[in-house]
């Protein structure tokens, strides 16, 4: 396996970070909020202009570390758009997008786009055109999940399984980095009892059992990267363990995020309630934890994973 | 006496089935900040006339309930979903246990009283820089002869774009130790140069509240305890309130979340059957279970232990930590059940408990709770400090 990004997938990434910092930054989320029927208009283009909608994950390993790459600088912003789901469009359909689909409420991240076409996929390989409903209308538009009403195509879609799984962790591990970042910054900023939080002992151990699990989270994506792009045997059991793997990182990373930075984390004015927020749907969508382990567990039984050093001597 | 708990459990019981409001969920969705408050003080004065609003006060000022029928009370209350007393809880807990504690005979007289007519109070202890260091807060509170001149900013202050009064610490001696130098006031918002401004929050209200205080006049008749004295009139005031509002959190936890996340797993599960017939699910319920009835023990335990002076210098902060990680795990758990259809109700009923059912927003808004009334960090700090006798981290 190639156990990290290349270098030029890597400077790719900075540059949408860049980007979407000149169109708005952590702003993007506060007004796509404010104005949903807007969010298409002010990200789409800025993402277009770099060329993130011609990559092809699926046809080229290069395009498939970019794409990863993007999806994590999206997270980052906690950007409220679908660049995930966009990128891991099928290569035969006439689709914008793909998303997969648990076997009840099917549910995209994709309410108001109406200039977008979705397919999704099941578990078990079935396709899907799709309808997106409204959304209810509330004062919090998390992560703008609305419902789907689909229309079977085909049973072709275990090929398309895998990319479309891993590629909206690389979105939420995004998350993960900033929800870190911000949270180093304001325990050093941040002085109680006359020193930085950073001082604490408590305080610094809570943060490395947070960065065990992002760092563990972003080996684990490297490879499921990996086997979904050259279609390992196994790649979408990968794929599940992935996914399970970033609900518990999640659970973890933004549970001390958001101890750490005591009240204010939760209100509008710090970017880790944003952040954070817009995680929820990632973590939920299509399977939440139990969802994800007992998918994971059905398909792989006794067989285990293949994992990264084969059968044992 | 079981009996006389069993009629009170019946009595409590029959005026539920009558007296709550059938829709008061669909109601209280979605309205104004003012139609809630309106509907809270609505709510407490039903409460009143069955002398049900604050039965944990003495007999003499509206309440005299034994801790057994508080129990009792309050879990008939949440078993039959009425509205929670979110608008007064500062009033009838904070503020009366600051009154009751440390009043004189006119401060009582002037506000328990008006607190039962619908007098709202805030609280305003933490600032921009001073939350789990609240000692070191920086609002002062210069003398002026009969009168103190107060000038700062308050952060946190649950409600008070609706209160009356705030109970607030400033301090009054800059140059003493940090401790020794601040005093207790009850502050009355209407007063020239107080500003409050709502925060808007992760759910989308905005309780949460800013109060900023310019140049504002508090008569020397409400300072509360004596002047410089205040940080001990906190701690022994509200150290102790920290456990006993937990009897009917716990009972709300117990009744009405509880009932919830069963509600919830008598949802259809995916490949047929219904959630709660999995395996995994039941276990999960089992020891939430075991752990709420742990905590509805363990408050009647604590609270019996403050009336007959026994309770340990940590007890009530075991309390409030292992309630506040319970319902985190108990939101949780009703989260990922809800699946993704808790993820399209993004609305909750205001008046409802932390526990509404809805829940994306109330495994959210459970994150709150490690955080206000002292820390998971502070908490635990004081377990092992003044519970376990451990010695203080360096600093």
């Amino acid at each position: 396996m190639n156990g990290d990004l290349g270098a030029d997938a890597v400077g790719f990434g900075r540059v949408v970070r860049d980007a979407l910092a000149s169109a708005g930054g952590d702003e993007l989320a506060i007004t796509a909020e404010a104005e949903p029927a807007k969010r298409g208009a002010l990200i789409a283009p800025v993402l277009g202009e770099l060329g993130v909608w011609d990559l092809r994950p699926r046809e080229d390993s290069e395009e498939a570390e970019a794409a990863a790459a993007a999806c994590r600088s999206a997270g980052w912003w906690g950007l409220p758009y679908p660049v995930a789901e966009r990128l891991a469009k099928p290569s035969d359909l006439d689709a914008d997008g793909l998303v997969v689909v648990a076997d009840v409420r099917p549910t995209a991240l994709a309410a108001g786009l109406d200039d977008l076409r979705w397919a999704a996929v099941a578990l078990d390989g079935r396709r899907f055109t799709t309808t997106v409903l409204p959304m209810t209308d509330t004062v919090r538009k998390i992560g703008f999940a609305a419902p789907l009403a689909l229309a079977e195509l085909d049973a072709q879609g275990d090929g398309d399984l895998a990319l479309a799984l891993v590629l909206p962790i690389w979105t939420l591990l995004g998350m993960l980095d900033r929800a870190m970042a911000l949270t180093l910054q304001h325990v050093r900023d941040r002085e109680q009892f006359g020193q930085p939080l950073a001082a604490f002992q408590g305080v610094q151990f809570q943060l490395t059992d947070a960065e065990v699990e992002r760092a563990g989270l972003e080996e684990l994506a490297k490879h499921a990267l990996w086997t979904a792009q050259t279609a390992q045997p196994g790649a979408v059991d990968d794929a599940l363990a992935l996914r399970l793997a970033a609900v518990e990182a999640a659970d973890v990373v933004f549970r001390i995020t958001h101890q750490l930075h005591g009240a204010v984390g939760f209100c509008d004015e710090t970017t880790l309630s944003w952040i954070s927020r817009s995680s929820q749907p990632l973590r939920r969508i299509p399977f939440g934890l139990s969802g994800t382990r007992d998918a994971l567990t059905r398909r792989i039984t006794t067989r285990g994973l293949s994992g990264l050093f084969g059968p044992r001597p | 006496m079981v009996s006389e708990l069993g009629e009170l459990r019946g009595a409590v019981r029959d005026w539920c089935r009558a007296n709550i409001p059938a829709d008061w969920r669909r109601a209280q969705t979605g309205v104004s900040e003012e139609e809630f408050a309106a509907f809270q003080k609505w709510w407490f004065q039903q409460l009143r006339t069955q002398g049900w609003a604050v039965p944990h006060w003495p007999a003499e000022w509206g309440g005299g309930m034994s801790v057994a029928e508080q129990a009792v009370l309050y879990s008939e209350l949440a078993a039959h979903d009425a509205p929670r007393l979110v608008l007064q809880f500062v009033s009838i807990h904070h503020a009366a246990a600051t009154l009751l504690g440390a009043g004189t005979d006119a401060q009582r007289q002037r506000h328990l009283p008006a607190i039962l007519e619908g007098e709202i109070w805030a609280q305003g202890f933490s600032e921009p820089d001073a939350g789990s260091d609240l000692a070191s807060l920086r609002t002062t509170a210069r003398r002026d002869g009969d009168r103190f001149v107060v000038n700062g900013q308050k952060l946190w202050a649950s409600g008070a774009k609706h209160a009356d009064w705030c109970l607030l610490l400033a301090r009054t001696a800059p140059d003493a130790p940090k401790r020794k130098g601040i005093s207790y006031f009850l502050l009355d918002l209407d007063s020239p140069g107080v500003d409050v401004r709502p925060i808007r929050n992760a759910i989308g209200d905005a309780h949460f509240c800013e109060i900023f205080l310019n140049d504002v006049t508090i008569p020397e008749a409400n300072l509360i305890g004596a002047e410089n004295d205040g940080w001990a009139v906190a701690q022994q005031t509200l150290g102790a309130e920290r456990g006993l509002t937990m009897l009917e959190l716990a009972e709300r936890l117990g009744n009405a979340g509880f009932a919830w996340l069963l509600e919830q797993c008598r949802q259809p599960a995916i490949g047929g059957g219904r959630l709660i017939d999995d395996p995994l699910v039941q276990d999960k319920v089992a020891a939430l279970e075991i752990d709420i009835t742990a905590l509805r023990s363990l408050c009647r335990s604590v609270i019996d232990k403050h009336e007959n002076g026994t309770a340990g210098p940590a007890d009530a902060s075991v309390v409030k930590l292992f309630y506040s990680e319970l319902l985190q795990r108990t939101m949780d758990l009703g989260a990922q059940l809800g699946g993704l259809t808790a993820h399209t109700v993004l609305q909750k009923p205001l008046s409802s408990g932390w526990e509404s059912g809805a829940w994306a927003l109330d495994f959210i808004g459970s994150w709150e709770w490690t955080i206000p009334g002292g820390s998971s960090e502070i908490q635990r700090t004081i377990i092992g400090e003044r519970g376990l006798g451990l010695p203080r981290e360096p600093a």
